[in-house]
């Protein structure tokens, strides 16, 4: 349990939402730094952290507590793995359309603090989009809750939103409910090495694709998802050759120990990445606007990168660097003008900085 | 009450003298919205352009007045009511379209543009707004974004934060800022999330950046009818049981029908216990397909006179008669009092069935028109405001309604908000904690509480929960 060079005094792992929200308040008022941390896969995100002092281990909460296949929803535990998860929605037709990189064994608590999202993004959303409900352990001890168990409501303020990839800065991720989905009745993966010209022809078919990602060499890879004579007629549009879907799984594989995630506006997309050193290496969802890029290994390509990707209204940040390279560049880039509005919010949740102080971008 | 002379003039000096208003018998325009609350503004202030909302809302906050942001005042539960006085900043003067981009399938619009103006702008681009409250030939798209609304076809294309890209916010202090945008994976903490559904709490929006979506090359509409409202339910829960989630899924029980069939003639069996209305969409091919299997779990479900529109016009006119129920209950009674809990859709059956029973229990005509393949109820209790002794009893039923939603682990409103209708019953679902975090945000964006004050939470000037004893009623507005 290492985060950016700096090990922990104590490693916690409670058995249940209470005795973390309790861990959590212990800490915070005997003024140690926590860093809560799930499947690990993403313990490079963010700043190198200021102190740590004891890990909080969320996978001692690996309970499915409901799921209701009619109802198209379930709840889970924090430390549950997006594998099992779906393995489990699996049984009734259904899945959680997320498919991040650096997998797997990412816990559900790891994907709602980071907001990680994979090529499925093109078609389902981010997880923004299908949370609907969450409960976090503050640092005062207290579990609030927020949304429910329904697909649709607007009782109260959406504080899902609120936690939704704050790295846990307001709060650490216990529990969730999500709307999930039926998985689809056809699917083919196809494959073209047409790149950005293609990628285009494909976003614009009345069937788009369900995921699209091209490569820093021009592969492209689409997914077709729909009923089997939707699917048919779209991939006889589109004419690229049938490849195998085991893509997929080693894609969302891919990791680096100094990679980097662009998100821009769609259409700067291919602009930002033309930015990037020739050799760069990249996969890039040209409908959704992120690439991520692999090799993000200096700081003056990655500072280049970044300018590019802020000067047309996104961002660059850092998914895993040497701690030095973050020290030199930071890892989220230039915050947004609200940032003191942000800071007051998190100083409402965490007064103490007590949650991995340093690492989030307030 | 009247706001001191010094401050009206300063009003008129920001937006013009002819927009604002002060004078009781103009006020009284304000006072309501389509909920049964009323409450009478001390000021009705329409600014032009942001930079009049910045400047009204700085004289608000050195004057400590509320704000109440208002478009339409289409609202059911009460969000721009002027529960506490101030001034209603009303928006309807910004409306214009800034931009449509069919490109990247964008728009851009002041709060006070009508949600159909900018479907029918859309359009014109082979574009569609999704978000499609059944008042959209009303309602703004400020109000839509307070509300987080929703609409039939949010079944599958989402509701309105999940198609709300960015807005500029103003703040209570008079800042303004930019929250989201066109890139995805904002940087920080997700302020525009947290002000989509924030009822007008959190800030007042000036402009909105909106996602479009391609208009999709066909769509089916199927009619179905049912003898009783509980195999119609019972059709629903097969449908999504069978992992199949139509574009809308849409119920209407008897006494619905028969408003709407007398007010629209829309075709809809007056003999039936309930109807279905479907709405597939996507390729031509894919459509058939579902269609057929959606037909058959109609059919396993008793149902009758299952008919598919021909064309456009019978679509548009089976869909007039879905939209325009609330207006055609009318017909009945004068008032309605209209609930919005979302069950799990399992629980659809059980708890239409004593929603019914507390309309008998409680001798009131209740109509139930709503989003079943969401499980998002919507019975109206139908009666007469002027029947003062009926208020008691529709009040108490609803509440009943309500619990019988939470009790079937439910949530108290899925697209109209909490406003001053349901903030009483906010501990049914929140515990004391749950609810402290969301005044944290609520005390960091608007510290001195002068933004809608009154809503969303249990009103810690009267813990009350009967609407007739917190605020007017139109009762009492000699609107009659």
């Amino acid at each position: 349990m290492v985060v950016d060079g700096l090990e922990p005094g104590t490693v916690e792992r409670p058995a249940s939402e209470e005795e973390l929200a309790l861990r959590l308040a212990q800490a915070a008022g005997d003024g140690q730094a926590v860093i809560p941390t799930g499947g690990g896969r993403l313990l490079g995100m963010g700043d190198p952290p200021e102190r740590f002092d004891v890990a909080l281990e969320t996978t001692g909460l690996a309970e499915i507590t409901e799921q209701s296949t009619a109802d198209m929803t379930v709840s889970v535990q924090a430390g549950v793995t997006l594998e099992r998860l779906n393995a489990e929605l699996g049984r009734g037709g259904q899945f959680l359309p997320l498919d991040p990189f650096a997998a797997p064994g990412h816990t559900i608590g790891g994907l709602v603090a980071t907001a990680l999202s994979g090529p499925l993004r093109l078609r389902y959303g981010t997880a923004r989009d299908f949370l609907i409900g969450l409960r976090v352990a503050l640092p005062d001890g207290k579990l609030a809750s927020s949304g429910g168990r329904v697909v649709k409501n607007v009782s109260g303020y959406d504080l899902n939103k609120l936690h939704l990839g704050a790295l846990g800065s307001c709060g650490v991720v216990v529990a969730a409910s999500f709307k999930v989905f039926p998985r689809p009745l056809h699917e083919v993966t196809v494959a073209s090495d047409g790149g950005w010209a293609e990628a285009d022809r494909a976003l614009q078919l009345k069937l788009a694709p369900v995921a699209l990602e091209l490569s820093s060499r021009g592969h492209l890879v689409a997914r077709l998802a729909g009923s089997e004579s939707a699917v048919k007629r779209t991939a006889a549009e589109l004419g690229w050759e049938q490849a195998d879907p085991g893509f997929w799984a080693d894609h969302a594989a891919r990791l680096s120990d100094h990679w980097a995630r662009i998100s821009v506006p769609p259409g700067a997309l291919r602009e930002v990445l033309a930015q990037l050193p020739a050799a760069a290496d990249w996969w890039a969802a040209p409908g959704v606007g992120v690439a991520h890029w692999f090799d993000a290994r200096d700081a003056e390509t990655v500072s280049l990168g970044r300018r590019a990707a802020e000067a047309a209204g996104g961002s660059l940040v850092l998914l895993a660097a040497p701690p030095a390279l973050k020290r030199q560049v930071g890892a989220w880039g230039t915050p947004p003008p609200t940032v003191e509005i942000m800071r007051r919010l998190r100083d409402a949740f965490d007064p103490g900085r007590a949650i991995s102080p340093g690492r989030y971008m307030v | 009450m009247a706001l001191p002379k010094p401050v009206l003039e300063s009003l008129r000096r920001i937006v013009g003298d002819q927009h604002v208003i002060d004078q009781r018998h103009d006020l009284v325009i304000f006072e309501r919205d389509a909920s049964i609350a009323d409450a009478l503004p001390e000021a009705v202030v329409l600014p032009g352009s942001r930079q009049e909302v910045i400047e009204v809302v700085k004289l608000a906050a050195r004057h400590r007045i509320p704000i109440v942001p208002r478009g339409a005042g289409t609202g059911l539960s009460g969000g721009a009511i002027t529960l506490r006085g101030g001034i209603a900043l009303q928006v309807t003067r910004m409306r214009r379209i800034l931009e449509i981009d069919p490109h990247t399938r964008t728009a851009t619009v002041e709060p006070g543009v009508v949600n159909k103006d900018l479907q029918a702008a859309a359009g014109r681009h082979g574009l569609f707004y999704a978000p499609d409250p059944s008042s959209q030939a009303a309602c703004t798209i400020g109000g839509n974004v307070a509300e987080n609304s929703g609409g039939p076809h949010c079944l599958y294309y989402g509701v309105t934060s999940n198609h709300v890209l960015g807005a500029e916010a103003v703040f209570a202090d008079g800042t303004v800022a930019w929250v989201g945008g066109d890139a995805p994976d904002r940087l920080g903490l997700d302020l525009l999330g947290l002000l989509v559904g924030s009822e007008g709490t959190l800030a007042t929006i000036t402009r909105v950046k909106v996602k479009l979506l391609p208009v999709p090359e066909a769509v089916v509409t199927l009619m179905a009818a049912f003898p009783t409202i509980e195999t119609a339910s019972q059709a629903v829960s097969d449908v999504i049981g069978h992992q199949i989630v139509p574009a809308a899924l849409e119920m209407m029980d008897q006494v619905t029908i028969g408003a709407v069939e007398a007010a629209y003639h829309a075709g809809y069996p007056t003999d039936a216990g309930a109807v279905l209305l479907v709405d597939i969409d996507g390729l031509t091919e894919g459509c058939d397909e579902l269609a057929d299997a959606i037909r058959g779990l109609l059919d396993r479900n008793e149902a009758f006179n299952v008919r598919r529109a021909a064309d456009a016009a019978e679509r548009d006119l089976l869909w007039a008669g879905r939209k325009g129920a609330i207006g055609a209950l009318g017909r009945i009674r004068p008032n309605y009092y209209l609930h919005d809990g979302v069950v799990p859709r399992t629980r659809l059956p059980m708890v239409l069935h004593r929603v019914s029973e507390i309309g008998r229990e409680y001798d009131l005509p209740v109509a139930n028109v709503f989003h079943a393949g969401d499980g998002n109820l919507h019975p109206n209790i139908l009666f007469d405001l002027r029947d003062k002794a009926a208020l008691e009893r529709v009040e108490e039923a609803g509440e009943e309604m309500l619990k019988t939603v939470v009790d079937a682990g439910g949530t108290l409103s899925g697209e109209h908000g909490i406003g001053i209708e349901k903030n009483a019953f906010m501990p049914w679902i929140f515990s004391p904690d749950d609810l402290d975090a969301m005044r944290r945000v609520k005390s960091v964006l608007d510290p001195e509480g002068l933004l809608n004050p009154g809503k969303i939470f249990p009103d810690p000037e009267s813990s009350n929960p009967r609407l007739r004893a917190r605020v007017g009623l139109a009762a009492e507005a000699r609107w009659w």
